[in-house]
């Protein structure tokens, strides 16, 4: 088996050294990119596509097809970490504190399910007292930080940003809040389910949009067939197609960063760690 | 006004050049996050504010918005760098790492 996957990547590995052969040199003034391309996308970016934004017009509209399998790759980096590390045997015994009192209880078989009650607090084996500093202070930043990668993921079309980075600020928040309070706050919140969920909720809405390109008979991903779907002015349409490609690599970007770092942090029991 | 900015970018740069000495010349680990924390903290304060006033030389709302989105970014440092220094130190502490002393001049 390991064989056969060496084999299949050196096999892919070589074709595409093989074809870079083929590529223009690097930074040839002569090549189709330099002479066409490049200053297509410079002097007709804007009244083609109405986004100021070059870069994001390029990525997104331009590039779509390939940013599309970018984040399907990203989607695959999350599967992997899921596939390869999540073990649902559940692991022998557990720590409780009893809050009034400072009594640690251990359960060594887990029979039952444990109390859940004011009075107790199931806590990690390597428990540290939380610091009502980091506490609170990430209680008070986190939802600055979420609003600020919803900022960046809607304002990837005028300013830098875009949902790549968007997405990951928004993961971010939430690892932080795994930090500072505990892995299962998290895990409360976001269930595992709804994490999977949101990772392919990402990609589909990307392809889901290319697809709606081609019902009234355009090319997929070609925006500007959505006119007639969106009752806005047809300029104006691609940036509108843009953005929500963007808020799909913001939904799927998020939801892997969460599930990589649980994954690597708990060791795929999703219960403690770090 | 631009006799306020280069105070201000003046007093900035004063607490910087004093956060970079002190965290090279400080003793230990500790000692050292004194400065990384505190100085770069009031350091990016004075100079983010400064920047923000001349900012607003030609004003308009443009500018206005820009202007407070840096006093925004003050606020936000203010408010994270000391709490990452503090879990520094906690951490550091948690770890068993022993502070310098003058008595004992070599940290084991």
């Amino acid at each position: 088996m390991k064989f056969a996957a060496f084999l299949i990547v050196s096999l892919c590995g070589g074709l595409l050294l093989y074809a870079t052969a083929d590529l223009p040199a690097w930074g040839d003034p002569n090549s189709p990119a330099g002479t066409h391309l490049s200053p297509h996308y410079i002097e007709k970016a804007l009244e083609e596509t109405d986004v100021p934004n070059l870069v994001t017009a390029v990525l997104a509209d331009y590039r779509g097809y390939d940013t599309m399998f970018e984040t399907a790759v990203v989607f695959c980096a999350g599967l992997a970490c899921l596939l390869l590390l999540r073990d649902y045997t559940r692991k022998k015994g557990s720590f409780y504190r009893h809050i009034p009192t400072g009594v640690v209880i251990h359960f060594k078989e887990n029979r039952k399910n444990p109390p859940k009650s004011r009075e107790f607090e199931h806590m990690d084996k390597e428990w540290v007292p939380y610091d009502l500093i980091m506490k609170t202070v990430c209680r008070i930043l986190i939802p600055f930080i979420q609003l600020y990668a919803l900022y960046v993921v809607a304002h990837g079309d005028f300013s830098p940003g875009g949902g790549f980075q968007g997405g990951v600020i928004f993961g971010s928040s939430l690892i932080l809040l795994a930090i500072s309070y505990n892995l299962r706050t998290v895990m409360d919140r976001i269930k595992e389910r709804v994490l999977g969920f949101l990772c392919v909720l990402g990609v589909l809405v990307y392809t889901g949009i290319g697809v709606l390109c081609m019902i009234p008979g355009g090319n997929f991903l070609d925006y500007s067939k959505l006119a007639v779907f969106l009752p806005v002015d047809p300029g104006h349409v691609r940036a509108l197609g843009m953005l929500g490609v963007e808020i799909g690599v913001g939904i799927a970007v998020m939801a892997v960063m969460v599930v990589i770092y649980v994954n690597i942090a708990s060791e795929g029991r999703h219960d403690e760690g770090l | 006004m631009n006799i306020l900015v280069i105070f201000f970018l003046l007093f900035g740069l004063f607490f910087f050049t004093g956060g970079a000495v002190g965290i090279i010349r400080m003793p230990d680990f500790y000692s050292r996050l004194h400065p990384a924390g505190k100085l770069d903290t009031l350091g990016i304060m004075s100079m983010v504010l400064g920047l923000a006033l001349y900012n607003l030389n030609h004003f308009s709302a443009g500018t206005l918005l820009l202007s407070i989105k840096m006093i925004l970014i003050i606020f936000f440092v203010f408010l994270s760098s000391p709490t990452a220094t503090h879990s520094i130190v906690d951490a550091g502490i948690r770890a068993g790492l022993r502070h310098w002393s003058k008595e004992q001049r070599r940290v084991e």
